[in-house]
């Protein structure tokens, strides 16, 4: 028993305490204010999964990017380009969509590897690297149509009408709850995400060499950790993770336009960020991550429900939670700096 | 060194000049017109249309200079344009006869909007200087928040106004030039004053280069970081009534955006280094007007305005790719094996 | 019995000084060997030349017979050379057993096994008398911890030697006694230890055989029988005979006010209970090794690290200097002991880092205009004798030795009425090291003073009217220049008398 509790003392866990706490915190104080008017219910925890899987697959690779102590502004712009390529391809050009998406991933990897190496070799900062390639995805959005293109495939409608009801029994018949959840394909792929996300951070020597990098780069050169290999490799799966989000997106609102997601970077590092990422490096988790979406997608639901609250109280909302992240962040770290000196 | 930095730029921005006189040999020309009292042209045009990024540069210069970035430009951008346009509503949901709208006295519409500003620079600026946070972060939550304060104090509603005196700020004449043109200059001059006959731009880079030495040396480093946040604030402002004018309008949500990227793009390719150290007003103007002119240069191409970007982000590319530490080096090497 | 490792006749030159001069040194399986010298005399140079940090000019190393070449860091490691450094180089935010184990982690089932992580440092640790939670991150430590962990990871490698550099300098008795029980250990498996330290005892303690290193130079290699402490120390710090030459010491007139009194004075942790009178004029030199005090206490005295207790009085009126600012506004100077970290701006030119103490504090909207700066830099340019073509040349392209000169210029600029000097000659040559010694004295002449701290003590002696000796971290004596002899001093620094 003593055990278990030396274990989650672990100050390692404290940011996902935070995060967990305050997302509970809200969650209850929803319940509390809104419950009678079906805050409760499973379909109103389950829409915000649905409402905002997109943002999650993406901070997936958010979270390990920002572990290494980088940035990447460019996957609200990739994420788009995903949708344009798949909604052009099927819809103007007739080509198979699981081509347009292959074609997709090859670029979203490859610009990601492209903007590492440059990253890494030539010393450019991250954030103005992957500016710059923000900016070229988000042009060649435009470049491709300005118009929403709708996208017309059999196989994406089926791939996005697939859904899981939430059943229960009622007198041995098995009938779908009320008021009727399901889960989709987006919250599925945002899931398995999550999974493959702690699988790689911690069961793989990639992963941990993701964390030793944002701990001390320096010192990781020093220890023979192959820190550039693994700097580029994490642009190439973040890459990889804008893709993803982009065909989920692209599923959601079934369309493809060349602005869509502006401004979906922040939104996504906002994530990580509350979620317990350090935007200084070194730490951070997937399940804080996970939590960091729910905290950010529940204001919005919050705000729905009080039905009087206009909208960009979810902006401060939003920004109100980063700052308080930020100094619980602050006050954790100079706390284990006085333990260091003490 | 300096020079060769900004050397970069220079003739990046004067080839792409000869570009456009091929395109359109006409491309130099100007015209006056005698019933705006302006003078028209696409060299006019370019620097019209570039001071909104110029003058929230020369902030971000003396910030990157420091070591940091201010993410929140943009949001302060919107938030200047809301606080004036909510002195100087002309609510078309409410007041549909013109004249019949709400103006407060003009010094406050002009003073109000910077002064907000400026307290927000400064919220940036205590964060960092005193919170000792990194400047990415802490500006991010004024990023992320300032838009929404923008739209409470408008009550998310987009004021319109017809203010005459407001509409000369964005679009009217002096000396046959824009007024933005004009304003530009008196905020690059004044701020080549502050930087360059101050010792101000002496501390901005001992700081940023050596913030240690710096602080040993008798600087307060902390008061500095605050103060170069504080100008970006109210710089920030400016370039909001000016954007604000220009549409005759609040626009929360569009107001500046992307404007933080743009203005650390005109800054980097200015030839300042986004870890620190020297620094050049000049580099930056040079920077921002380069910006414009890509986006210029497209249109003549037929591209639509948001493809833009692709050709910048190429351009841009370039430039910091020619900039950057290894490939100086490999040039470095190469002109000393030659002389050799 | 045999060496493992050979290096012979290592040359390394940086610009403008020799890091080190033909210098052979040698281990054994199985010894203790300690690598001696101040500030400077090259000791980190060898050891970044044997781990590839640094690349020498000339010379060779043998490991085992072989010839070989260490490219960095990780590639010594890989020959079995392995580095325990000062500063620790390991990730704050992993746990303790994954700094051991990270880029080598047991895996199973192609995953990582972190029950094996755990359970390995578990065991690697109590074998060093360590019982911790090893799950927890690195930083939730004390710093001896984390020096335990980072020898732990040395260890584990599978070393044929062990280079520990400076371990010890923050380690309290117990655990330094706790580390020499785990060197013991390791020696008698045969393991050779480089360790670097400036505690004498601890020298004496564990070592079977020292070198020593001075400015670039090989002294000697001794065995701990041959050589006593106060030779020892002699051999550091005493007398410099290439660098002879007539001067006088600043000594303050018979009738002179005290400039600077300081009573009780003190940062928990650093410098304890530090009390000094400094009269006009008057060079107090500060004699001591390194770690015993003598920078933090001049950085106590500055405001970098503002003293918690005390109090200073400066021309008879009592000040509270909590801030370098506030240094400067009183009219005290420092010369930081690391230029490059903490001394010189190095992008900025010559004449911006002269006048950069001065214009801070006349604040920065007073500004000296640009024909009173060329007249200061020409002024301190030619006065110091700065080897530059002109001021607006960066202080970053000067040498070592014109660096610092620029920086006393800053100082001077200011007209301090205390001026801290630490370590002003350190790591240049001995043309400009003889300058620098004359432009103290000068300003002493015209009734500055100076508080000057040095590893040589040989010049401390030459030109101090007053010196203050200490030794961890406590001021244990103060002589009056006629009545010290270096004998003397070394006696009290070396704890013999």
């Amino acid at each position: 028993m003593s055990r278990i509790i030396r274990k989650l003392s672990n100050p390692m866990y404290i940011m996902i305490y935070a995060t967990v706490g305050i997302f509970l915190a809200i969650y209850g104080a929803g319940a509390w204010a809104y419950g009678d008017r079906g805050f409760l219910t499973l379909r109103t925890f389950v829409n915000m999964f649905i409402d905002n899987a997109y943002y999650g697959i993406s901070a997936v690779g958010m979270t390990m990017v920002l572990i290494t102590g980088g940035i990447d502004l460019s996957v609200g712009a990739v994420a788009s380009l995903t949708g344009m390529f798949i909604a052009y391809g099927t819809t103007i050009l007739h080509i198979h969509p699981a081509v347009c998406i292959a074609f997709s991933l090859v670029v979203g990897v490859g610009l990601g590897l492209l903007m590492g190496w440059v990253i890494e070799y030539l010393n450019v900062p991250p954030f103005i690297t992957t500016l710059t390639g923000m900016f070229l995805a988000r042009g060649v959005c435009s470049l491709i149509s300005r118009e929403s293109i709708n996208i017309q495939h059999s196989m994406i409608d089926s791939l996005a009408g697939w859904k899981i009801y939430f059943m229960h029994q009622v007198n041995g018949n098995w009938v779908k709850v009320k008021p009727i959840a399901f889960v989709n394909f987006n919250v599925i792929l945002f899931l398995v995400m999550i999974v493959i996300g702690t699988f790689i951070l911690q069961r793989t020597r990639f992963g941990r060499n993701i964390y030793a990098i944002g701990g001390n780069e320096q010192s990781a050169r020093l220890m023979g950790l192959p820190v550039a290999r693994t700097k580029i490799l994490v642009y190439g799966f973040n890459g990889l993770c804008s893709v993803l989000a982009g065909l989920s997106y692209a599923l959601y609102v079934k369309s493809g336009w060349n602005l869509s997601l502006q401004g979906a970077e922040l939104d996504v590092i906002t994530c990580a960020v509350i979620g317990g990422t350090l935007l200084t490096g070194g730490v951070g988790s997937m399940i804080g991550t996970l939590f960091g979406v729910l905290l950010k997608s529940i204001i919005p639901a919050l705000i729905t429900f009080n039905g009087h609250l206009l909208s960009w109280w979810g902006k401060i909302a939003t920004g109100v939670l980063l700052l308080l992240f930020i100094c619980i962040q602050g006050i954790v770290v100079s706390w284990s700096g006085r333990k260091r000196s003490a | 060194m300096k020079n060769s930095k900004i050397l970069g730029a220079v003739m990046a921005e004067v080839l792409l000049l000869l570009v456009c006189l091929m395109i359109r040999p006409d491309f130099f020309s100007i015209s006056y017109q005698p019933s705006t009292g302006m003078l028209y042209g696409n060299i006019i045009d370019i620097l019209n249309r570039s001071s909104e990024i110029t003058i929230i540069a020369m902030g971000m210069t003396l910030i990157i200079a420091l070591g940091g970035t201010d993410l929140s430009v943009g949001a302060l951008v919107a938030v200047a344009g809301a606080v004036a346009l909510k002195l100087l509503r002309w609510d078309v949901l409410e007041y549909n006869t013109p004249g019949d709208y709400t103006v407060c006295n003009f010094f406050w519409v002009l003073v109000l909007p910077l002064v907000v500003c400026t307290l927000m620079g400064m919220f940036n600026g205590f964060l960092v200087a005193k919170g000792g946070m990194q400047p990415i972060i802490a500006t991010l939550i004024l990023m992320v928040c300032g838009r929404g304060v923008a739209q409470i104090l408008t009550d998310g509603k987009q004021f319109t106004t017809g203010y005459a005196p407001f509409k000369v700020i964005g679009q009217g004449a002096f000396l046959w030039l824009p007024v933005p043109i004009i304003i530009t200059v008196v905020v690059v001059a004044f701020m080549a004053w502050f930087t360059r006959k101050t010792a101000f731009g002496t501390f901005v880079e001992a700081v940023g280069i050596n913030r240690s030495a710096s602080r040993l040396s008798g600087i307060n480093a902390a008061m500095i970081i605050f103060i170069a946040f504080a100008i970006t604030g109210l710089l920030s402002g400016i370039s909001g009534l000016i954007y604000s004018s220009r549409i005759m309008s609040n626009d929360s949500n569009n107001a500046g955006l992307n404007y933080e990227m743009d203005a650390i793009l005109a800054v980097v390719i200015g030839g300042t280094s986004m870890t620190g150290g020297k620094f050049s007003l000049a580099g930056t103007v040079i920077g921002s007007i380069l910006i414009r002119t890509i986006v210029t240069l497209v249109y003549y191409f037929g591209i639509v305005s948001e493809a833009t970007m692709a050709f910048k982000a190429l351009i841009i590319a370039v430039v910091i790719v020619l900039q950057s530490e290894p490939v100086r080096k490999y040039f470095a090497k190469r002109k000393g094996a030659a002389k050799s | 019995m045999n060496n493992i490792l050979e290096m012979k006749q290592i040359e390394i030159e940086f610009p403008g000084v020799k890091a080190l001069d033909k210098v052979d040194f040698s281990l054994r399986a199985g010894e203790v060997h300690s690598l001696l010298g101040e500030n400077g005399a090259g000791k980190s140079t060898l050891i970044k030349c044997l781990t590839g940090v640094n690349k020498m000019d000339s010379g060779e190393i043998l490991l085992d017979g072989n010839e070989i070449r260490p490219q960095d860091p990780g590639h010594a490691m890989t020959l079995g050379i392995s580095t325990v450094f000062q500063e620790i180089n390991l990730c704050p935010n992993l746990s303790v057993a994954e700094n051991i184990f990270v880029g080598r982690q047991p895996m199973k089932h192609r995953q990582i096994n972190w029950r094996e992580i755990n359970r390995r440092a578990e065991e690697l640790l109590s074998g060093f008398g360590l019982e911790i939670d090893v799950t927890r991150p690195l930083s939730y430590y004390s710093t001896a911890i984390q020096q335990m962990v980072s020898i732990a990871r040395a260890v584990d490698v599978q070393a044929k030697i062990l280079i520990l550099d400076e371990p010890t300098s923050s380690l309290d008795t117990g655990e330094v006694q706790l580390l020499f029980r785990v060197m013991r250990e390791l020696k008698a498996k045969g393991m050779g230890i480089i360790f670097i330290t400036h505690f004498l005892d601890q020298v004496y303690e564990i070592s079977d055989r020292m070198t020593i290193l001075r400015n670039g130079h090989l002294v000697g290699t001794y065995t701990v029988e041959e050589l006593d402490r106060v030779s020892l120390v002699t051999m550091m710090i005493g007398k410099d005979f290439s660098g002879m030459f007539d001067m006088d010491r600043a000594e303050a007139a018979e009738n002179s006010q005290a400039e600077l009194e300081v009573s009780h004075i003190g940062v928990a942790g650093k410098v304890e209970d530090f009390s000094l009178t400094i009269k006009k004029g008057e060079l107090v030199g500060f004699a001591g090794l390194l770690g015993s005090g003598r920078t933090e206490t001049a950085e106590m005295l500055f405001g970098a690290v503002p003293s918690s207790r005390g109090s200073m009085k400066l021309e008879g009126h009592d000040v509270k200097i909590d801030s370098p600012g506030e240094a400067l506004n009183n009219r005290m100077a420092f010369c930081p002991e690391d230029r490059k970290r903490d001394g010189i701006i190095g992008d900025l030119s010559i004449r911006e880092n002269i006048i950069l103490a001065l214009q801070a504090r006349r604040g920065f909207m007073k500004p000296l205009s640009l024909a009173e700066q060329n007249e200061l830099a020409d002024k301190y340019i030619s006065l110091l004798g700065i080897a530059t073509p002109d001021a607006e040349k960066k202080i970053g392209e000067l040498s070592g030795g014109n660096q610092q000169k620029v920086i006393l210029a800053r100082w001077m600029a200011t007209e301090p009425a205390v001026l801290i000097l630490d370590e002003p000659t350190r790591g240049i040559d001995i043309g400009a090291k003889a300058e620098i010694q004359k432009l103290m004295l000068k300003m002493c002449a015209d009734g500055t003073s100076v508080i000057f701290i040095s590893s040589e003590l040989d010049e401390i002696i030459r030109c101090s009217g007053k010196v203050v000796v200490m030794r961890d971290r406590k001021k244990v004596a103060e002589l009056a220049g006629r009545e010290c002899t270096q004998q003397k001093i070394l006696e009290i620094i070396a704890g013999a008398a």
